[in-house]
């Protein structure tokens, strides 16, 4: 007999790969019947605003919080059969900080080596190449009140690279970090995704998922809305410009009379024009020379909230 | 759902590792103030009280309540361990999430933790062994049997407070297993006078904890007695482990993997 449709032949085994996948906590449904497939070596991101379904999507990830219903495969394997093989080979950066505030720096790490069966010599010799790599070399002994937040999120990233993941997750890595650590966090991730590591990672930051991620899933209210590359996702949603007026209460609605036919929102004292062209706002421009502009070309932060709405959500 | 002592692999003694790796590094603050309330009562009890009552069921007071204070400092230490020190670790440290994260069970934790309490409970009963041996307080050989015994003590109220600790939201809900089951345990159950003494029915409750049967046992070790019925007592005693152990394994399964 032959099929009506050809089987879908897959030519590389995807990371991750759930299908119609949901969670419910009671009467909550936390995830809603998303799909999402992750290939090898690539940074993938997953935006929305709190409350979304984000975390929980992770927690299925890594397994310690069962689907509800739909199927979930990590490295082509069951999580619900298959949790501890999944996590052997995966990484975590959790969303709150839960280093042992007990144990100072290296000991944090080879504890977790050990949870991971990696023997005393293998945990030293990569403990010690970790704390390099994350610019902690100095604070080997250190314990942990002694550690800014920027150093404990360093170590939190050392730690989920002790067993040679091959997939990293990350929930907010940089929130809260000055500049500084934020780039260097970034730069790390990056080395890590063209040693051929695969990255999940959650962020609020727009800059930071269209810098870092080859695919971006935006999430709301449990359910998918869109998932392509941070390109696509603006040329699908947005117009190439934005004008960015800042206005008097006053004139806001006498801007809006006069060129509300061209494509905006608007949010309290800011208005937002998309267009095609530059060309576009210059008639704007000549009407209200004195108010506060920005011309720039539009952005994921665009497309997010063009997506998920500028009301607060939680 | 594959759950309970059954799921439990060998590599769990790395999480015990974990809390006595912690333990060491903060030994101070855990070792002298943990043999402080059993000492209290050597002197209170035994040398204090001890003094006006002289003999009891045929022998010196401090004789008779010295397996009382044993017993009360191993399921004493066992049950802070497993019930704040675990809930502190659990919503405060949110260290069991980092745990499991890794190729660990939520299972192993909660095996974990409950001998790490047995643990802690018979180090501190074997420390006040010493203290009575060194006082004179044993006078047969059959003693050595009471370190091991407390420890199944220790692991029997470990796993009991570990599923209470599984169970509630708040710390605050502590307080009522503290006054309903800990507190009357520690007086009732036989430590500081026999449980004969009270009415029927506190008698049956009294022998309902477990921890009457493990002083009755403690008791007929150091004195030269026949305990009340060695057989149901044992029973009982790893009975109620094994099915609260279990019970506290899969409960904080429930608990962590949501």
């Amino acid at each position: 007999m032959i099929p009506d449709k050809p089987a879908r032949i897959h030519f590389i085994i995807l990371i991750i790969e759930a299908k119609s996948l949901c969670k419910r906590f009671r009467d909550v449904v936390a995830v809603d019947g998303l799909d999402l497939e992750v290939e090898p070596g690539r940074c993938y991101g997953l935006v929305g605003p709190n409350g979304a379904g984000k975390t929980t999507t992770m927690k299925m990830i890594y397994c310690i919080t069962e689907p509800t219903s739909g199927s979930l495969r990590v490295f082509d394997l069951d999580v619900i059969s298959h949790p501890r093989e999944i996590k052997a080979r995966l990484g975590v950066v959790p969303q709150e900080n839960n280093l042992d505030p007990d144990l100072s720096t290296s000991q944090n790490l080879k504890v977790y080596a050990r949870y991971f069966g990696i023997s005393k010599d293998v945990a030293a010799s990569r403990c010690q190449e970790l704390l390099e790599f994350m610019h902690l070399s100095d604070r080997a002994d250190s314990p942990m009140p002694a550690l800014s937040g920027g150093m404990k999120r360093r170590l939190i990233l050392a730690r989920a690279l002790i067993n040679d993941p091959e997939l990293i997750i990350l929930d907010e890595p940089t929130t809260g970090l000055d500049p500084q650590v934020r780039h260097l966090i970034w730069d790390r991730l990056l080395e890590l995704k063209e040693r051929g590591i695969t990255l999940l990672l959650t962020t609020h930051y727009m800059d930071e998922a269209q810098k870092l991620c080859d695919e971006v899933l935006i999430m709301d209210e449990a359910r998918s809305v869109d998932v392509g590359t941070p390109s696509e996702l603006i040329r699908s949603h947005m117009r190439p410009y934005v004008l960015e007026l800042r206005a008097e209460r006053g004139r806001v609605a006498d801007i809006l009379s006069r060129f509300g036919h061209l494509e905006h929102q608007s949010s309290g004292q800011n208005l937002y024009f998309y267009g095609n062209a530059t060309e576009e706002f210059n008639g704007l421009y000549g009407a209200y020379p004195d108010v506060e502009h920005l011309l720039r070309p539009a952005s994921l932060e665009d497309v997010f909230l063009k997506l998920t709405g500028r009301e607060i959500r939680q | 759902m594959n759950a309970g002592i059954l799921s439990v692999s060998p590599a769990f003694y790395k999480v015990w590792l974990r809390n006595a790796q912690v333990f060491i590094a903060l030994w101070k603050f855990n070792f002298l103030p943990a043999l402080a309330e059993p000492v209290l009562f050597i002197f209170v009890m035994g040398l204090g009280i001890g003094s006006y009552i002289k003999e009891i069921e045929g022998v010196p007071y401090l004789d008779f309540v010295a397996a009382g204070i044993l017993g009360s400092a191993a399921i004493m230490q066992a049950t802070f361990e497993c019930t704040y020190g675990s809930f502190f670790r659990m919503r405060i440290q949110n260290t069991f999430e980092g745990i499991i994260s890794t190729p660990m069970s939520a299972d192993e934790v909660g095996l974990a933790e409950i001998s790490w309490g047995a643990t802690r409970g018979m180090v501190n009963a074997t420390l006040v062994f010493f203290i009575l041996l060194v006082m004179g307080v044993f006078h047969r050989w059959q003693v050595i049997f009471l370190p091991p015994l407390m420890f199944l003590a220790a692991f029997n109220f470990a796993a009991i407070a570990l599923l209470v600790t599984s169970r509630i939201a708040q710390m605050e809900y502590f307080r009522f297993y503290f006054s309903g089951i800990v507190l009357p345990a520690q007086f009732i159950c036989g430590t500081f006078f026999p449980v004969s003494r009270f009415p029927e029915a506190v008698q049956i409750f009294a022998w309902v904890i477990p921890f009457t049967s493990y002083i009755d046992i403690s008791r007929s070790l150091m004195l030269d007695r026949p305990a009340r019925a060695l057989g149901p007592e044992l029973l009982w005693a790893l009975g109620t482990t094994l099915i609260f152990t279990e019970l506290a394994v899969r409960s904080m399964h429930r608990r962590l993997v949501r």
